[in-house]
């Protein structure tokens, strides 16, 4: 019989991971250490694949020396949390119902959530625009009732617009991770603390809810990134207030034809993303979090 | 693992298991659906598929690819059926192009014809072999020369100017309008940094073709003080129609395209005529500089500017044609006054899109991208 | 009693706020004009009638499944079998690759997207659906080890390991062991890939060349007002047939599990 430790270091080992990670590595980390690069270069002149040039700073002065791009960067981080909190606060309530009171019904009103996700995520923004616009349901629906006589166009076309619209759309997809995480959740703890006297409230607070946090996490965190790079929502809701990070970055693609500067945009921004997310897991409670997991 | 990345592991773990396990049904149903939907396409496909010998692709802007756009070259060649691809705007267009979309010819505007000569993208033009060539008039036909030689032929042009609703101000004789407080709220430009310096440079005497870093910053700070009052900059004219269709838009920089469609809905809109004058634009045709069929590309743009295909221009799109020839056949008085065809004095008042440099235009989307971004 | 009817008032309210916005689009699908605007002009089926004769649009659509089947089979595979070297093996570096593995979580795919675009242009290849697929398996791995991960991180090694040590080689062992036991999971990996592909906009709109995947599709009829009630019908329809075949299905597994309940009876 052979040790199981020999089992462990047959060649088959490196014929099963070595695909993936030559596809990573050619069509993740390559790219994006490429626009790390990218970055360094001063312009875009004599084409993609020129590499006579010589590295310069210019295009992070440009980004420290504006006035408005790192503001913006900052706003948009703090209009991700934001949609991040607000989503999951209200998914929160309805996994808790399905995991714990809905039964065996619960299968079937989960996917009554899920059923929207179905549409496209692009039409889903713009039933938005259609029910916020100045000839949308809410404004014809208040002209209707004699409330108002000129349409109220601040509804569509603000950041307001912008975080209503994100929260709506990931709003379903949300409730998954925090229901998974609660589904694990040994129902003995709580017949425990119910037997020890413990009130529903108390059992809540002391058992379901810090045992749920890892789905909570996993839930934000999924709207958070997202967030953050977002810049079809804006386009398409946000007017002329309602640029997030992720457009300037866009336009410095598509416009501007000036791809070094996109580049260090970018990387700004996934420096600030892997930044925060370290500082995070640092923060005395999540590090008890991720101990407990 | 990775102790630091166990956390964030485990919680996406959870997450996937329960987005699959728990509900594998619903995910498969969207697949057969669409399935289902391809399967129709392919019967639909089988009868458009390209019947000729020949090829010919152009990079197009949407609309231009029916052939009511080219029916000159679609009589004489009815075995070859034009392959059209898309751009979306003039950066994205350039930015396909410098990326080697490759297509035999490519449609963009003024001030991006340098562009394409100077990444070596387009070939000149010889114009011997356009029979048409003799009716364009020096006007376009120069917009397209650089150094005396002629790397593109002009096509279509329009346009630019203030449109407002006349009902919620009063007439409107300057750019000047288009940064006036009164009308915070109800305003929309154009989505591009280039004509935004083209407007703010004729409205305060600048050169857009030599501004210095400290008239640019003025204008910077002229479109970011402009912001609180503009609604929603504007990308497609559909989104800009339909501002002014239900009221949230009165005034807005548009292309008289929108303006004419505006007067046939019977909207109370009319198209200034501003004191520093209208901007204009032209839309130009390059040909490849690898081009494997320049012969056939010069072909497409000589039926371009005949005459059938220049009417249908002037009467279905409401843009102007470089064959001032064909204006006759403009009826329509709607169209008559949007292209303000009953009044040539105001092409002497209006200023062509000049054509800059590319570090002119980077500096230009940038200041555009700090007021995008500013608030 | 209010713990009792809080919980399913509050359900029924947030199912309500989410389909409201898309009952509404959906009227315009049956609309008699192009404008997403009220009032509501009238009724037609029009849209659904011109909706088959896009080909355009149903290109697009054929686009996308081909895009999302392909992109489900190789991160699937891919995922699959290095899961299987991250549970069943040791070799240098393993946690540090089985990290860096779940990262394109982590980045917003708008930096996916440029980077990609950074990249093809560099080599000189042109884009096309398959830069569309290679950008998809990219982010849809992750998931797909995931899967595969939690599915064999549920049942121990001894059925491999025992038919190792009666002498069956590894490709063997894979072959008659182990794929047939995670044959369920490697098809929840496949229709997870497949819906992280099928709607995906930002990766595609830069990585697109000539052909468009449906949201590419959607997002340039945006400015095309005439059609755009076609693209809403079109929704509706996915929507439709997606929900009869869930009800198909949950009705072929009560008629399946009836009779399994008979036969154990009889």
């Amino acid at each position: 019989m052979r040790a199981a430790a020999d089992l462990r270091r047959g060649p088959a080992r490196w014929a099963l991971v070595l695909p993936l990670v030559i596809f990573l590595g050619v069509f993740f980390l390559v790219p994006v250490a490429l626009m790390g690069v990218f970055s360094f270069r001063p312009s875009l002149r004599g084409g993609v694949a020129n590499w006579d040039w010589d590295p310069v700073l210019d295009h992070y002065r440009t980004i420290a020396a504006s006035e408005s791009f790192l503001p913006l960067l900052g706003k948009s981080v703090l209009i991700a949390l934001l949609v991040g909190v607000v989503a999951t606060t209200l998914a929160y309530p309805v996994a808790y119902f399905l995991a714990f009171r809905a039964g065996r019904k619960a299968g079937l009103l989960l996917t009554i959530l899920i059923i929207p996700f179905w549409v496209s995520y692009l039409l889903r923004i713009i039933s938005w625009k259609v029910l916020l616009g100045p000839t949308g349901a809410i404004n014809s629906f208040l002209a209707w009732l004699g409330l108002i006589d000129q349409p109220v166009t601040i509804l569509l076309y603000s950041r307001t617009a912008v975080v209503i619209t994100l929260v709506y759309v990931w709003l379903p997809f949300v409730a998954l991770p925090i229901y998974a995480t609660m589904l694990r959740i040994d129902r003995r703890l709580l017949e425990a603390a119910s037997n020890l006297g413990a009130p529903p409230a108390t059992a809540f607070r002391r058992v379901t809810l810090p045992l749920s946090l890892p789905g909570v996490a996993a839930a934000f965190l999924m709207v958070f990134i997202p967030t953050v790079g977002e810049y079809v929502a804006p386009l398409l809701v946000g007017g002329s207030q309602g640029a997030l990070y992720g457009n300037i970055i866009e336009i410095f693609f598509g416009d501007g034809i000036n791809w070094p500067l996109g580049s260090a945009l970018a990387m700004v921004m996934a420096v600030g993303i892997l930044a925060l997310l370290f500082v995070l897991t640092r923060t005395r409670p999540v590090r008890r979090l991720l101990d407990d997991l | 693992m990775a102790n630091r990345l166990r956390g964030p592991i485990l919680v996406t773990l959870i997450l996937v298991v329960v987005a699959c396990g728990g509900d594998a049904a619903t995910t498969t149903a969207p697949s057969s659906v669409t399935t289902a939907a391809a399967g129709a396409t392919t019967a639909a496909g089988a009868t458009t598929a390209a019947t000729g010998t020949g090829e010919l692709s152009v990079l197009e802007w949407a609309f231009y690819e029916v052939p009511e756009m080219w029916v000159e070259f679609g009589e004489a060649h009815p075995e070859v059926t034009p392959v059209f691809n898309f751009g979306a705007s003039d950066p994205d267009i350039f930015a396909k192009y410098l990326a080697g979309s490759g297509e035999d010819i490519v449609h963009f505007y003024t001030p991006y014809l340098r562009f394409y000569v100077d990444e070596g993208l387009i070939q000149p033009i010889d114009t011997s072999k356009l029979s048409n060539w003799s009716k364009v008039p020096p006007l376009f036909a120069d917009s397209c020369t650089i150094d005396g030689t002629v790397y593109c032929v002009p096509w279509d042009w329009g346009f630019t100017s203030l449109l407002y609703n006349t009902d919620m101000i009063p007439e409107v004789t300057s750019w000047e309008a288009l940064f006036d407080d009164a009308y915070a709220g109800h305003v929309s430009t154009y989505d591009c940094g280039d004509c935004a310096v083209n407007i703010a440079g004729a409205l305060l005497g600048y050169d857009p073709t030599n501004l210095s870093p400290e008239q640019l910053e003025e204008i910077k700070q002229l479109y970011i003080d402009q912001k609180p009052n503009v609604l929603f900059y504007w990308a497609d004219e559909p989104t800009l129609e339909a501002g002014f269709t239900d009221e949230s838009i009165w005034l807005a920089y548009a292309w008289n395209g929108a303006y004419y469609r505006l007067l046939n809905a019977g909207l109370p809109v009319a198209y200034a005529d501003p004191v520093e004058g209208r901007e204009s634009w032209i839309g130009q045709y390059g040909i490849s500089a690898e081009t494997e069929n320049y012969d056939l590309a010069l072909e497409f743009l000589d039926g371009k500017l005949g005459e059938q295909t220049g009417t249908n221009l002037l009467v279905d799109y409401a843009y102007g044609h470089v064959v001032p020839d064909y204006f006759g056949a403009v009826t329509d008085e709607n169209l008559v006054t949007a292209l303000s065809l009953d009044d040539p004095t105001v092409l002497d008042r209006t200023n062509f899109t000049p054509q800059i440099s590319r570090e002119q235009l980077e500096e230009y989307v940038a200041m555009w991208a700090e007021v995008q971004a500013s608030s | 009693m209010r713990r009792r009817w809080g919980l399913p008032s509050y359900y029924t309210f947030l199912a309500i706020l989410l389909y409201v916005p898309i009952a509404i689009l959906f009227l315009f699908a049956f609309n008699d004009g192009t404008a997403l605007s009220f009032p509501i002009q009238g009724f037609t089926l029009e849209w659904y009638r011109s909706m088959f004769d896009n080909e355009q649009l149903l290109g697009a659509a054929r686009s996308s499944v081909g895009v999302a089947m392909g992109t489900a089979t190789v991160a699937t595979a891919l995922g699959t079998g290095a899961a299987l070297a991250f549970l069943r093996f040791d070799f240098p570096g393993k946690q540090a690759l089985a990290a860096a593995a779940m990262l394109p979580l982590l980045v917003p795919f708008l930096i996916l997207g440029v980077s990609l675009l950074i990249l093809f242009s560099a080599l000189d290849i042109p884009r096309s659906l398959l830069t569309v697929g290679v950008g998809h398996t990219v982010i849809a791995i992750p998931y797909t080890l995931l899967v595969m991960g939690a599915r064999l991180a549920d049942f121990p090694a001894s059925m491999e390991e025992a038919a190792r040590d009666l002498g069956a080689t590894y490709p063997y062992t894979l072959r008659r062991v182990l794929i047939p036991i995670l044959a369920p999971a490697m098809i929840s990996a496949w229709l997870l890939a497949f819906t992280v592909s099928i709607d995906e906009f930002v990766i595609a709109s830069f990585m697109i060349g000539r052909e468009p995947t449906l949201p590419v599709y959607i997002f340039g009829q945006l400015r095309f007002a005439n059609r755009f009630p076609q693209v809403v019908a079109l929704s509706t329809v996915v929507i439709v047939l997606s929900v009869g075949l869930l009800l198909l299905a949950e009705r072929l597994r009560r008629i399946g599990s009836a009779r399994v309940a008979a036969r154990a009876e009889g």
